[in-house]
């Protein structure tokens, strides 16, 4: 076992290395930082320097390398930067170190670690509806398979999978927000308690998906374990009904449930990209766009960086949570 | 066919339902720009703008859903924008089949190393940040074409397509036909073209039709963000996307390309996961 999750989280590491390295390069053809930072009317020798202080002088492989921490840094305005070669030191990856945002002027760990907060409250939140949701559907359509609840369910969950975010989300707006008006327009909020209120609404249109998705999951679970030999050997045995289906029903359908929570995580985060635009939630994929769009290199590749290890986490997880919940699978 | 796939999807009613809504939209999508009014980019703005505000439906003669941010005719628009987004869609798809067939194919009849390599880029594929990379992608190579964005989805996509049909080829290669074909010397590539393909096509079809659906949404999502196709190409993503800010004075702006959307969406939803019954494609 131990073995399987080394294996595993090697070839993590690989993925998430070659989704950096891609990004890397791919964000080196987006254009002349420079310029979209300093705007159209920067000086010839603004320019120059902008270049110096952030190493983008240097041969492109020297950059990767230096970003990476393999070298001595090329960055002048690093702190690693000493004007004599030799003490040099190192300011990538490896040290921990991801750079300064061309737009923030923050190190952009500190800048993430401000949005993060924003993006996981928003998607736990959706992943409690979720899971609330798509499992009690889905309970309930598993019991009474082919009447109409089952079928009523069962078309939601098409519906469900059918509805991007993009259109449920300016549509809850409209009905929700500018039209009853029990929810904030969009926007964070100052407290804690506005924050999970400003939440609940695009927190419900993130979770649509995961919650048809879980429901049918669920269902098909359920009625196959309702099948089950244990089943009927408890019914016969006189067990109450209500017992029969939560202890032996319902809780053997919950291990496929669990294992699912992992493999959406990387959907949750990356589905927040456009929800967070609809509501102008001040997260992680609205800093994501902002940055693609300035140009923010570093930036890009640390949000890059995050997501690549969050999917891989998420994986790992899953693939960890079934060989574990489940004795019939060993590596 | 066989006639008991063909008998087996009439009795599914969500795939008839679903197969309903497709030819509609993909009818649509292939005389869209034909029965359209007016040229899509074409401004009215003297018409369809009152204080900058665009009209409704039904408010001006020859402009049956009214007018955009920019004094388009909305109808012109959304038929325009079926054809472009159908196309993308298809292309995309078509893209992503043949990649994952010929994967999923050569993966599961050749077997070992091959297949071991094989399968590591599908999971490599598979844990790429599909948002993050499209984006990125996008602006860098900065094309924003039918055939590149088509592409661009295409290339990230075939995945689950190459699983199954490995999987199938594997059921195939053991077949006792297939067997009977390599014992009367038939080379790989017949073998490959002429038993194992048409045991694969059903449930490559099946799959290709649910892919078809995230197509669709990849796409609007794509555009909806800014990285999809460029004004003034009108996809429904973008029109969707424009549309926003003008939410509360106009909401059938958002309203027409979103039901478009999720009727495409749910109607291809609906066709593949009954073809998926029908030609038992699952995993």
């Amino acid at each position: 076992m131990s073995r399987y999750i080394l294996r595993r989280a090697a070839f993590g590491f690989l993925v998430t290395w070659l989704v950096f390295t891609t990004v890397f390069f791919l964000m080196n053809g987006l254009g002349d930082p420079a310029a979209a930072v300093l705007g159209a009317n920067a000086q010839e020798s603004q320019i120059r320097q902008f270049k110096e202080q952030k190493g983008l002088d240097r041969p492109l492989h020297e950059q990767y390398l230096s970003y990476l921490g393999l070298i001595p840094c090329v960055r002048r305005d690093s702190p690693a930067w000493s004007d004599d070669p030799g003490a040099r030191k190192h300011c990538g990856i490896l040290q921990g170190d991801l750079g300064e945002s061309y737009i923030h002027h923050d190190s952009v760990t500190r800048v993430i670690g401000h949005r993060l907060p924003r993006t996981l409250l928003l998607g736990v939140m959706a992943m409690v509806v979720e899971l609330v949701f798509g499992i009690g559907a889905g309970i309930f359509a598993g019991l009474r398979p082919g009447t109409t609840g089952d079928r009523a369910v069962m078309f939601g969950t098409y519906l469900g999978t059918s509805l991007p975010t993009y259109v449920t989300g300016p549509l809850a707006l409209l009905v929700f927000a500018y039209l009853l008006g029990w929810f904030p327009v969009g926007g964070y909020g100052a407290t804690p308690l506005e924050h999970i209120q400003h939440g609940i609404l695009p927190a419900l249109v993130l979770g649509i998906g995961g919650t048809a998705v879980y429901a049918r999951v669920m269902r098909g679970e359920v009625i196959e374990s309702m099948r089950q030999e244990y089943v009927r050997t408890a019914r016969a045995k006189g067990v109450p009904e209500g017992r029969v289906i939560l202890a032996h029903g319902i809780r053997n359908s919950l291990l496929p449930a669990v294992t699912m929570i992992g493999l959406s995580l990387p959907g949750l985060v990356s589905g927040a990209i456009i929800t967070e635009k609809i509501f102008a939630w001040p997260g992680l994929g609205a800093l994501t766009i902002e940055a693609i769009n300035a140009l923010d290199a570093p930036m890009v590749l640390a949000v890059t960086l995050l997501f690549a290890v969050m999917v891989q986490i998420g994986n790992l997880l899953a693939d960890v949570g079934v060989a574990l919940m489940d004795p019939r699978i060993q590596y | 066919m066989d006639p008991r796939v063909i008998s087996r999807f009439r009795r599914n009613r969500g795939a008839l339902a679903g197969a309903a809504l497709v030819s509609f939209v993909l009818l649509l999508g292939l005389v869209g720009p034909w029965i359209a009014p007016h040229p899509p980019a074409k401004q009215f703005r003297t018409e369809l703008l009152e204080q900058g505000l665009p009209v409704g439906p039904l408010e001006r003669e020859g402009h049956l859903l009214g007018g955009d941010q920019l004094g388009r005719d909305q109808l012109s628009r959304l038929l325009h924008g079926a054809r472009l987004s159908i196309s993308i869609a298809l292309l995309a798809t078509a893209i992503a089949v043949f990649i994952g067939v010929s994967v999923g194919l050569v993966s599961g009849y050749l077997g070992g190393f091959v297949d071991g390599a094989l399968m590591r880029l599908v999971d490599i594929v598979l844990s790429l940040p599909f948002l993050l990379i499209a984006i990125v992608a996008q602006k860098s190579l900065d094309a924003s074409g039918v055939l590149f964005i088509s592409t661009l989805l295409g290339v990230l996509s075939w995945t689950s397509l190459a699983r199954i049909t490995r999987a199938k080829t594997m059921q195939a290669r053991a077949l006792e036909y297939v067997e009977a074909a390599r014992a009367l010397g038939f080379r790989g590539p017949r073998i490959l073209f002429r038993h194992v393909l048409p045991n694969v096509a059903g449930p490559a079809f099946a799959i290709g039709t649910l892919m078809v659906a995230n197509m669709i949404l990849a796409e609007s999502a794509l555009s909806f963000l800014g990285f999809g196709l460029q004004p003034p190409a009108a996809s429904w993503g973008s029109m969707l996307s424009e549309s926003q800010t003008l939410m509360e004075w106009q909401p059938t702006l958002t309203l027409f390309p979103a039901l478009l959307i999720v009727i495409t969406v749910f109607g291809f939803n609906l066709l593949g996961e009954g073809l998926r019954d029908v030609f038992d494609a699952r995993l």
